[in-house]
């Protein structure tokens, strides 16, 4: 049994997966936002998976840092996001992202 | 001579390999979790036991500068920025368990000595970095001359967002037809 670019790239993708359903599925803004981090999250993972085991392997350093630049800019995303949400929320006094539809 | 060199080797350290399965398989529950609790407040835990698998999870694939940035800055970061969120608006429901109450005291005990054995087991053995984490170059010394450029343009971008932030946030909120605005009690205007 070993651990190496297959099984982390299936980690990744499924973890897309539960960002994707968070997105598409949910109404909350909030947890529309945790569904992104998680697609920010699944990409970051992939880049590291390539750095270590694919053929960058050379240079690891590259992937690494440009999850560490995916994570920063997820971060800002974040930010951005929560603060969009603040007002949704002062607005609507709720979450939910269609709540302009009445 | 060959134009595609051949691929590093995969994990095979059982003790290893069994860390990183159980790491991922707790991070997709984690992260399943996370998006389909119904109570906000639960979710946002998840999320941040997600970030912090996942920096685990670098333990034995990245650097090791990564592992700590990841840890602690971007959950850290990304924690206060929810609790903050829910603090603003929702608000956080006061615990009915009191401070120092036997039931905080030692799940507050039982943190610190997880946390210790795990410092402890970093700081002796340096597993699994020593294992599986061997990069020649220096990460940070890498970050800091090829990456200068990328690296201002990402503190321009944290820079514009804590900005924008700020602005959004600070802006006044327009009365709405149907009701909203301001966010406090109308029942308390007198």
């Amino acid at each position: 049994m070993s651990a190496g670019l297959n099984l982390l790239l299936v980690a990744s993708a499924a973890l897309f997966a539960v960002g994707v359903f968070g997105v598409v599925a949910r109404r909350s803004a909030v947890i529309m936002l945790l569904g992104t981090q998680f697609m920010f999250m699944a990409g970051a993972l992939g880049f590291v998976a390539f750095a270590r085991f694919g053929l960058g392997a050379e240079r690891a350093t590259a992937g690494a840092a440009m999850a560490l630049f995916a994570g920063a800019v997820a971060v800002a995303e974040l930010a951005v996001g929560l603060a969009m949400a603040a007002l949704i929320y002062r607005e609507h006094r709720s979450f939910a992202v269609d709540a302009d539809r009445g | 001579m060959p134009l595609i060199g051949a691929l590093p080797q995969p994990i095979t350290s059982a003790s290893l390999v069994f860390f990183v399965y159980l790491v991922l398989i707790v991070l997709l529950g984690s992260a399943l979790a996370s998006v389909l609790l119904r109570n906000t407040l639960y979710g946002i835990g998840a999320f941040a036991a997600s970030m912090v698998l996942v920096a685990l999870l670098y333990l034995a694939i990245a650097p090791f500068l990564l592992v700590a940035v990841q840890l602690l800055v971007f959950t850290i970061v990304s924690a206060a920025l929810l609790i903050g969120l829910l603090r603003e608006t929702t608000g956080l429901k006061v615990s009915s368990v009191g401070r120092l109450s036997p039931e905080w005291i030692i799940g507050a005990a039982v943190c610190a000595v997880l946390f210790a054995l795990l410092a402890l087991v970093l700081g002796a053995t340096t597993w699994p970095v020593r294992v599986c984490c061997a990069l020649s170059e220096s990460f940070s010394g890498v970050l800091s001359t090829s990456y200068a450029v990328g690296l201002a343009v990402l503190a321009v971008i944290l820079g514009s967002a804590a900005l924008g932030c700020g602005l959004m946030l600070a802006a006044p909120t327009l009365p709405s037809p149907r009701g909203g605005g301001s966010t406090t009690p109308r029942g308390a205007r007198r």
